[in-house]
């Protein structure tokens, strides 16, 4: 027994030198370097939420043979990690988070050539006060076009790598039958465990998730354009306001921008749901209304309308070869919380009289800003390269005047698709400027000011995770708590029957006055449009 | 011993013979159309991938299928005198997957070759542990079961040779295709020579390309076989799905095959055959970043990462092919016509697309930019004007009603040719008599094409 005691602990006491001695660990001496790592993603200068996951990377030099990267805080907390994929254990690096909150955390990175150790210039991550809500949904696609197949609804928790399908269309799939998923919103960041999506094709509807009670409804009636489309849950009532698109799809023989996402008509509805009710809110014929949003108090409805005369009777054709024709302004319309009805609408941005289009309208939660995406024409710019994110203050009288790009965020390739957390101290968007292709989703601080900060990469268990993806994030949005229905149950409510909207007139206040053409809707039924993917 | 031997070697000798004969270029492509990175089953998917090499392919598979043939005779416990039954189901595996032809670019299935035969052999394992338990059941000798078993292996093999699909078409298309993605541009005019059935659009098309990229449109072009043989498959966009990205890549519609190469990736998976596209428009439209994210994922292949290598000779010939405006377009999946009528209706641009406005206007027999194309393009002939623009010209200068124009280097023989069919077409008459009378001599001639070839199918 002794014996056998014995080589236990020899080999204890080999294993554990073994670990010890290959456990990095920063070199006794070294010289200066000039140049900074070239790390893959660049997250460096980026400032951080502390309940943030690690944010593991790539030293992409590869003139190195071996690299140790440290991570410091000014009270001593540190933390190093060997090799050219870096990660941080989860524990450690939210210690570390929580040290640093409000301050700094350091990063030097020390890499051996030729036999000679260097270290790095010290790079830093700024440590926020804020924490972030927890989760985020998004959509995985591939950047189609037409096609889908395999199209997920994810759920990602940020403050670890836990990720999870709320949805996949290839429940349904068969060689007949597709399902395009899209368009996932809670309402109130989900506190109340409140969300919608759409479900086009087989089985389609806008899908309902009360708690765990899911519900299917068709929101498409006979005197509008289509289903809801882009969805804006009312902040207090039981409504939301969706636009209804006829969207299409034209392709570039040769501008690397691929595609172009055109409206050939696009209205404003609200929909009612406890009373099950659908009534437009703007369908002017000359006017292409989407995106809406509400202000956080309810009182307010922003949205973006370009107008358009028809210089010939296809529009369709006379809208594919002046795309760029197209210019959105962003504009809002007074809400009667009591009598449920919209005033007339004033502008708030003329995008068009600088010579650009405005998209995505999204309100702070304190009500002070508006962000959205600027881009030289169009509404869909996700596929604009010229497409930025900007900030208009609404405190301000003079909105036009109080309108500034995010430079700390913007880059040369497309920004949109962005939302507000919870506190409005963060901002999470989709940006292609990895690869002007594939979406990535990025995340900024914003901070009391109305300032933006230098954006991090949403983090990922392997540094290489994202390279090997060739799938786009879109449409992501913060969550304070997970969705609830499990697959199952979402499967089974979209297989029911959907239950139809009824039409329920204008939700103007005075309807008469405010619109002197009305789109005529037996148009709409006659289009065929493919099913957009972005 | 002595049974077993010759029904292993017979079966090898089948599938080899099958396989690296006819079925090379079918092997070949399936490597191209196998996704490497799916989750699916990855040793599937890894053995399918091996098709790329098809002696490698064509070793794994028959090996597999030899194996699949031991493992029944060892899980059953069968005597020698049975083993020619066990080689039923691998001759059944194997035309599982050789009769798929076309269906290959359309199938879901990860790993259509070897998924089955992996998943049989595991079953079969399982089954053998499992008997395992019983005992061993004691098998006569019997002389009839030996002698039947020998006339099933013959029959399965002579059924699974019947149904494997080797479709001349088909097959000549991957050879031609396959030979214009390495720039074999005289192997593929070659392959379209030596057909002795009506070619497919497909490879009609890929003869045109060849043609066009060799400089010898304008002179052989109507001398190749015309014809719009169906595909010998179910209804589809088989053009397309074929050789889609790789015509509108050579003939620089970047943003088309980017587009169909992305939609059949999302259809069909991150096969190779796409990534390569994908990977080729990236790095003409200068999208450095994208490139390098396709190149690392063929770079994780074992077979295509050197497949971007050749890039540099062919963009230097595509490069010319983007002289012109971008426009919002859509082809509704047609892409000969989509192609044929672009470049027919469009104007200016380099001397390339130039020639190739003058050359797809006669194809689509839409005349009226034969001369602007023709004048512009003059100069650059120095002299020799190629022998089917000489006929085009004497052609529309009659058909608008005057004498060809006098300063035109028309060759004498050339009008006297086209003098003895303006005859020769008076004198039979009929059209229909014409179309046979008139084609052995006058066959190679744009007016052969303008006038009696009718009804062909672009797709």
């Amino acid at each position: 027994m002794k014996g056998i005691l014995s080589i236990y602990y020899s080999i204890a006491v080999v294993i554990t030198t073994v670990v010890w001695g290959c456990a990095p660990s920063v070199p006794a001496s070294y010289e200066e370097a000039e140049g900074p790592a070239v790390v893959s993603p660049d997250n460096f200068g980026a400032t951080l939420p502390s309940n943030i996951a690690p944010l593991n990377f790539r030293i992409l030099q590869s003139d190195a043979s071996e690299v140790v990267t440290r991570l410091h805080t000014r009270k001593g907390g540190e933390v190093v990690a060997g090799g050219r994929d870096v990660s941080f254990e989860e524990k450690e690096w939210r210690t570390l988070l929580q040290e640093a909150s409000g301050d700094t955390l350091f990063c030097d990175i020390y890499m051996k050539a030729d036999g000679n150790w260097q270290h790095l210039p010290t790079q830093h991550f700024l440590i926020a006060e804020e924490t972030i809500d927890p989760y985020i949904t998004y959509r995985l696609i591939r950047p189609s076009y037409v096609t889908y197949e395999e199209l997920t609804i994810n759920e990602r928790c940020l403050e670890n790598f836990d990720e999870r399908v709320i949805y996949e269309n290839m429940r349904f799939e068969d060689s007949d039958q597709g399902q395009c998923i899209n368009c996932h919103l809670p309402r109130d960041w989900n506190r109340n465990a409140q969300s919608q999506f759409h479900v086009r094709q087989a089985f389609g509807g806008t899908v309902f998730i009360d708690g765990d009670q899911v519900t299917k409804v068709n929101l498409k009636t006979d005197s509008t354009l289509s289903a809801g489309v882009y969805p804006a849950w009312h902040p207090t009532l039981n409504l939301i306001a969706y636009s209804v698109n006829e969207t299409g799809q034209v392709f570039h023989t040769l501008d690397p921008q691929k595609v172009e996402v055109i409206d050939y008509a696009s209205d404003l509805i609200l929909y009612d749901v406890d009373a099950n009710t659908v009534q437009h809110i703007d369908r002017t014929a000359s006017e292409f209304e989407s995106f809406p949003t509400w202000s956080p108090d309810g009182r307010t409805l922003y949205y973006i309308s370009a107008h358009y005369t028809p210089r010939a009777d296809n529009i369709d054709a006379d809208l594919d070869s002046n795309y760029d024709s197209l210019h959105y302004n962003l504009y809002a319309r007074d809400f009667d919380l009591q009598r449920r009805r919209f005033g007339p609408r004033r502008l708030i941005f003329d995008a068009e009289s600088m010579g650009k289009s405005a998209s995505v309208p999204r309100v702070s939660p304190d009500g002070k800003y508006l962000l959205f995406t600027l881009a030289d024409y169009g509404q869909f710019h996700i596929w604009h390269k010229s497409a930025d994110l900007w900030c208009l203050s609404l405190d301000s009288t003079d909105t036009q005047a109080n309108v500034q790009p995010l430079q700390a965020i913007n880059s040369p390739e497309s920004e949109s698709y962005h939302g507000w957390s919870s506190d409005g101290r963060w901002i999470l968007f989709s940006s292609r400027r990895d690869d002007s292709n594939y979406t990535r989703l990025y995340i900024s601080y914003f901070d009391k000011d109305g300032r933006a900060h230098k954006p991090f990469r949403l983090p990922q268990y392997s540094a290489d995770s994202d390279d090997l993806l060739l799938r786009s994030y879109n449409a992501a949005e913060f969550l304070v708590k997970p969705v609830q229905p499990t697959p199952q149950q979402l499967r089974k409510a979209i297989k029911a029957d959907a239950k139809p909207a009824t039409y329920g007139g204008s939700a103007l206040l005075h309807p008469e006055t405010d619109t002197t053409a009305v789109r005529p809707t037996a148009n709409a039924a006659e289009r065929r449009r493919e099913t957009v993917g972005y | 011993m002595k049974f077993r031997l010759p029904f292993a070697v017979a079966f090898v000798a089948f599938a080899l013979f099958v396989l690296l004969g006819p079925l090379q270029p079918y092997l070949r492509e399936t490597g191209a159309l196998t996704p490497f990175y799916s989750d699916e089953p990855f040793t599937a998917a890894f053995f399918q991938s091996c098709f790329a090499c098809p002696w490698l392919g064509a070793c794994l598979f028959t090996g597999c299928l030899v194996v699949i043939a031991f493992l029944q005779r060892w899980a059953f416990r069968l005597n020698d005198d049975w083993f020619g039954f066990c080689w039923i189901l691998p001759f059944a595996l194997f035309a599982n997957y050789t009769r798929m032809g076309y269906l290959i670019y359309t199938t879901k299935a990860t790993a259509p070759a070897f998924t089955p035969v992996l998943w049989t052999a595991v079953i079969l394992v399982v089954l053998g542990v499992i008997l395992g338990f019983f005992p061993r059941p004691k098998w006569q000798p019997r002389k009839f079961v030996r002698w039947l078993s020998a006339v099933c292996f013959v029959i399965a093999g002579f059924v699974a040779y019947n149904y494997s699909f080797r479709d001349q078409n088909f097959l000549s298309i991957l050879r031609m295709k396959h030979a214009a993605e390495e720039g074999e541009w005289e192997q593929v005019l070659q392959i379209a020579r030596e057909e002795k059935q009506e070619p497919t659009r497909a490879q009609v098309c890929l003869t045109r390309l060849a043609l066009f990229k060799t400089g010898r449109m304008g002179d052989e072009l109507f001398a190749y076989p015309e014809g719009s043989a169906p595909y010998n498959a179910p209804q589809n966009q088989w053009l397309r799905l074929m050789i889609g990205p790789l015509l509108y890549y050579h003939y620089g519609k970047l943003g088309f095959a980017y587009r169909w190469a992305m939609e059949d990736m999302v259809e069909y998976g991150e096969r190779p055959a796409y990534l390569r596209y994908l990977h080729c428009v990236a790095r003409l439209n200068g999208e450095e970043a994208l490139a390098n994210r396709y190149e690392r994922a063929l770079a994780r292949t074992l077979f295509y990462k050197d497949v971007c290598e050749r890039e540099e000779a062919e963009t230097t010939s595509i490069r010319p092919l983007l002289n012109y405006t971008d426009q919002l377009d859509g082809d509704n999946g047609l892409v000969e016509f989509y192609l044929l009528n672009s470049f027919a209706l469009s104007e200016g641009g380099s001397r390339e697309l130039v020639e190739l406005s003058l050359m797809d206007g006669l194809i689509t027999k839409n005349l009226t930019g034969f001369w602007p194309h023709f004048m512009a393009l003059l100069p650059t002939w120095q002299g020799h004007i190629p022998a089917h623009y000489q006929e085009a010209a004497l052609m529309v200068a009659q058909l608008q009603g005057g004498s060809p124009i006098p300063d035109l280097p028309i060759a004498p023989t050339v009008q006297q040719r086209f003098q003895r069919l303006v005859d020769a077409s008076a004198r039979l008459g009929d059209n229909v008599a014409n179309v046979a009378a008139l084609r052995p001599e006058f066959g190679d001639t744009y007016w052969y094409y303008y006038f009696f070839v009718e009804g062909l199918k672009t797709n």
